[in-house]
């Protein structure tokens, strides 16, 4: 199934970007957070089902996150939230992102891209 | 709990993960099986292909376990700075309650027995569990603070040497503490108390000493060693 592979290689520091982004919105717990990345990357992005706890845990314990535990349908959840410090994080990794993703779209649609033709 | 989420548990807690990440980890993890099984389901497989088909979905134990233990800011203090667990902070704990057993000997002195020379004497009412709190931090502090490190060293999976290590140092300084107390030395003076380490001056002395470290080794490492027994792999004979 190929929207359950992880594509570990473009992956380093995407996860905690799109965790950031979508705690931004609103409080999530994991299998949620695991699922509007699915979504909304249209399965292009997948991060690993289990593999996103340590990154929350990690955030958490750098303070970009806070948890708390809620009871939702009877089942008891751990609820993530970004802290103001995780916002300015966020602030910081888009900018960061956006200013990457544009040198990269002009080396590739530029005249590097016409030498690869 | 899933065969698979102990034999994590197991591996998460050796690679030095700190306990209560480890825990909540399980716990989210466990939770995420469930949604993925409901999810499964409602898709139209039966309950045990969903749980199959959610368990793979998990990811393997091994790209479970290596998610969690590249982080090295999870790690627990003692597998951080075992040589800090296992002895600064013992050592320092240990100096706190002689400090705590030493002040209340000290006050007991001054309140119940005012004007004695010695506060080794024969006691009555509230003073002897005044002293009595005194004696059971100096007696069993040593023994007290090599419980806390066993059940530390339980709970983190930490290596026995380094168990070892901090309850020879408990027995030790536990062997080795004297207390003393000087009587005034002029009216109104108040007497004082000292808190010293020493072997002995003679051989029966030494001895005495040594069985004391001894004792308190044995009996610091008792509950770890039960833990121990209890956690062994039974034969299948």
């Amino acid at each position: 199934m190929a929207g359950h592979e992880t594509n570990p290689n473009f992956m380093n520091g995407v996860p905690e970007l799109l965790i950031l982004r979508l705690l931004a919105e609103q409080e999530m717990y994991g299998y949620e957070i695991v699922q509007a990345i699915r979504e909304r990357t249209g399965e292009v992005v997948a991060v690993g089902e289990g593999v996103v706890y340590p990154v929350l845990h990690g955030l958490e314990h750098e303070g970009a996150l806070r948890s708390r535990r809620k009871t939702v349908q009877g089942r008891s959840r751990i609820y993530y939230s970004l802290t103001a410090m995780g916002k300015r994080r966020l602030a910081r990794m888009t900018a960061t992102w956006a200013n990457l993703a544009a040198v990269i779209g002009n080396v590739l649609g530029g005249r590097h891209a016409e030498a690869i033709r | 709990m899933q065969k698979r989420f102990v034999e994590l548990r197991e591996r998460l807690l050796r690679a030095g993960v700190a306990p209560r990440h480890v825990r909540r980890y399980l716990d989210e993890l466990m939770d995420h099986v469930a949604d993925l099984r409901e999810e499964e389901v409602c898709a139209g497989k039966t309950a045990i292909d969903a749980e199959k088909a959610a368990v793979e979905r998990l990811g393997p134990v091994d790209q479970l376990a290596r998610a969690m233990t590249a982080r090295p800011e999870l790690r627990a203090w003692s597998a951080r700075a075992p040589w800090a667990v296992f002895s600064v902070g013992p050592v320092a704990l240990l100096g706190g309650l002689y400090l705590v057993a030493c002040i209340l000997l000290w006050t007991g002195w001054q309140i119940f027995l005012p004007g004695a020379k010695t506060p080794f004497v024969p006691i009555h009412g509230v003073a002897v569990i005044y002293f009595g709190v005194g004696r059971m931090l100096y007696w069993g502090g040593p023994v007290l603070v090599g419980w806390a490190l066993g059940l530390v060293a339980a709970r983190q999976r930490s290596s026995v040497a380094w168990l070892a290590a901090g309850l020879a140092l408990l027995a030790f300084i536990g062997g080795a503490a004297q207390v003393s107390a000087f009587g005034p030395v002029a009216p109104g003076v108040p007497g004082h108390v000292h808190l010293w380490l020493t072997w002995g001056a003679t051989p029966e002395e030494t001895m005495g000493r040594l069985g004391s470290a001894g004792a308190i080794y044995c009996f610091a490492a008792l509950p770890y060693v039960i833990w121990k027994w209890k956690r062994r792999p039974v034969s299948a004979s």
